[in-house]
């Protein structure tokens, strides 16, 4: 039983369900399934940058909101079409992501919060105020995607399918390359990182670039699958969900990430009736993992079963 | 420069050179014009009283506080203006008073890591586990456990570097500064708050790196025997400037390092250890 559940067996399962579940659930199933692929993707993302490289940055919400507003506004105001509009979002985001990144590169810890909080608010503002651009307050609808012969909801399925396995596999292979080496080097001791020849700038910039494209990603099918686009999917809250995915998951785990935005994604939908009950929910999940799971839920996988093993740990919580 | 002949030392040839470096930190002068020359597989010690500028010398050489005048070549290679992380990928290493070992990491992914400037895996390759980086990896794996039993710690590859003693989270700094195999190597203070046993060995593994890997060694240190005992020649640093240099034996009788050390008055009522 404990061999069986390795990594790569319930990986396998998961990929197989995920591959068959439209014939098997009901549009509802399916819609929640798509959202908690763009979950595993903001989560991944940001916790490369968080569990990995180290910064403290509140600025995933944002981007996640530019990558939807990109999306939907260059298809509404320049007419182009969404496999268009779609990677120049990305593009755009990642691009945004690196500015954002800059900051970074001379503060840390506290300061580099406040810093890419204020960014979060600025664009936040923008959304809601530069109405010749944005449509203000209230949103925006975003032309029905198509997919040929498949339904819309279907195709944009499979497409957030392919899109989260490959990202979520290009994160894993990361960081267990020398690259996933430098970015922790960087969260645990920046002056050893020097010594040791590794360019702070250069990889404070690759792990902010690498949540900002991801946010990016998330944004242009969060876009799609609700096609509307409006401020208040990406204030505050948002990012306490995002943080709340990569803890509750395990910081300085990808598996943990993937796993954290399933469940918490799942927690949202079976609460949607109760009124408040989201937030309070989220709230005891946070501090339940927190205080009883430190490493986060992946750390109980990794003691029940086998073949689970990440390189590199979690960030010291003593430090 | 004006044609100043090579002056000589154990080695003909200089790795390590600093001329005339100087450093104030807002008006307090840490450095006042010192000259020190590293030749090749030179074990030179750094002494000198609390404040003496020492730990500012291996700043300054590393790149983490550009001096304010003065030349450092690394084999002729100008360092000042460079950043630390590109000092280091030209062949300097050192290790930290303070042990700064990367907790979230096993004993092996630190001495790993310690290849980075080495390591040539690009983006592409990592995020699609090209074969060539599968291969750089392995072998990355492969050299970080060929240092680890040089330095004798190989037992530990697995474990967190959190979960090992003072003495060999030392040691595993050394291996991590050793794996990119630096030409020039600062050790500061890697004696500080070990027993009698361990120093022995820290004199020991000191030896062999520069016996076995040709590597020099400027070693700032407190514990006045193991300088004794390990450095070729001495560099006695006193309020920021160079007070003596030379062999063991001359610094350890040398009138104007007595006097840093213990004070003109005491000095004058005590003949000469």
């Amino acid at each position: 039983m404990r061999a069986l559940a390795g990594r790569r067996n319930v990986l396998a399962l998961a990929g197989l369900v995920l591959l068959v579940l439209p014939a098997l659930a009901n549009p509802y199933i399916l819609y929640v399934a798509n959202m908690a692929l763009i979950y595993v993707i903001l989560a991944v993302g940001l916790n490369v940058l968080l569990g990995y490289a180290g910064q403290f940055a509140f600025a995933n919400a944002a981007l996640f909101g530019i990558g939807a507003y990109a999306t939907g506004l260059l298809q509404v105001r320049l007419g182009l079409s969404f496999w268009i509009a779609f990677p120049a979002a990305v593009v755009v985001t990642t691009l945004i992501g690196l500015v954002v990144a800059l900051p970074a590169l001379r503060l840390s810890g506290l300061y580099l919060a406040l810093v890419t909080l204020a960014f979060a608010q600025l664009t936040q503002w923008l959304m809601l105020n530069w109405e010749r651009v944005t449509f203000g307050a209230g949103g925006f609808k975003v032309p029905p995607l198509t997919f040929g012969p498949l339904p819309a909801a279907l195709g944009l399925y499979y497409l957030s399918l392919v899109l989260a396995g490959l990202l979520v596999g290009g994160a894993w292979n990361t960081v267990r390359s020398g690259i996933g080496r430098a970015l922790v080097a960087v969260r645990d001791s920046e002056v050893a990182a020097e010594a040791l020849a590794i360019d702070l700038a250069r990889y404070k910039a690759i792990a902010f670039s690498i949540s900002a494209l991801y946010a990016g990603v998330a944004g242009g099918l969060y876009s799609a699958i609700l096609s509307f686009v409006a401020p208040e999917g990406f204030d505050l809250f948002q990012m306490v969900v995002q943080f709340s995915m990569v803890v509750v998951g395990g910081l300085g785990s990808v598996w943990g990430s993937v796993l954290g935005a399933g469940l918490l994604v799942t927690l949202q939908e079976a609460l949607r009736a109760f009124k408040g009950g989201q937030e309070i929910a989220f709230g005891l999940v946070l501090m339940v993992c927190i205080v009883f799971l430190p490493d986060g839920i992946i750390s109980l996988v990794k003691r029940r079963a086998r073949g689970w093993e990440e390189p590199l740990r979690a960030p010291d919580r003593r430090a | 420069m004006g044609g100043a002949p090579a002056r000589p030392g154990p080695s003909s040839v200089s790795r390590l050179v600093v001329r005339d470096v100087a450093i104030a930190f807002g008006g307090v002068v840490a450095l006042d014009g010192v000259d020190l020359e590293l030749g090749a597989a030179e074990i030179r010690g750094v002494i000198g009283p609390n404040g003496a500028g020492k730990t500012t010398l291996l700043n300054v050489i590393c790149g983490i506080n550009p001096p304010d005048r003065g030349e450092i070549t690394l084999d002729a290679l100008p360092l000042v203006g460079l950043k630390p992380s590109v000092i280091a990928a030209h062949g300097l290493g050192r290790t930290f008073q303070a042990t700064q070992l990367f907790r979230g990491m096993t004993v092996l992914e630190n001495v790993m890591t310690g290849l980075h400037g080495r390591l040539d895996e690009g983006v592409l390759g990592a995020v699609f586990r090209s074969r060539r980086l599968c291969d750089a990896e392995a072998q990355a794996a492969a050299r970080a456990r060929e240092v680890l039993a040089f330095v004798g710690m190989e037992k530990f590859e697995e474990r967190l570097a959190t979960e090992l003693s003072f003495g060999q989270q030392r040691v595993i700094e050394i291996a991590r500064a050793l794996i990119s195999e630096p030409r020039v190597l600062l050790l500061d203070e890697p004696a500080v708050g070990l027993s009698l046993n361990r120093i022995v060995e820290v004199d020991s593994l000191m030896r062999r790196i520069r016996d076995e890997r040709g590597v020099s060694i400027l070693l700032i240190e407190h514990v006045i025997r193991l300088v004794m005992d390990v450095s070729d020649r001495i560099t006695v640093l006193s309020h920021g400037r160079k007070i003596a240099e030379g062999r063991p034996e001359a610094i350890r009788i040398d009138a104007a390092v007595i006097e840093a050390y213990l004070g003109k008055d005491l000095h004058a009522g005590s003949p000469a250890p």
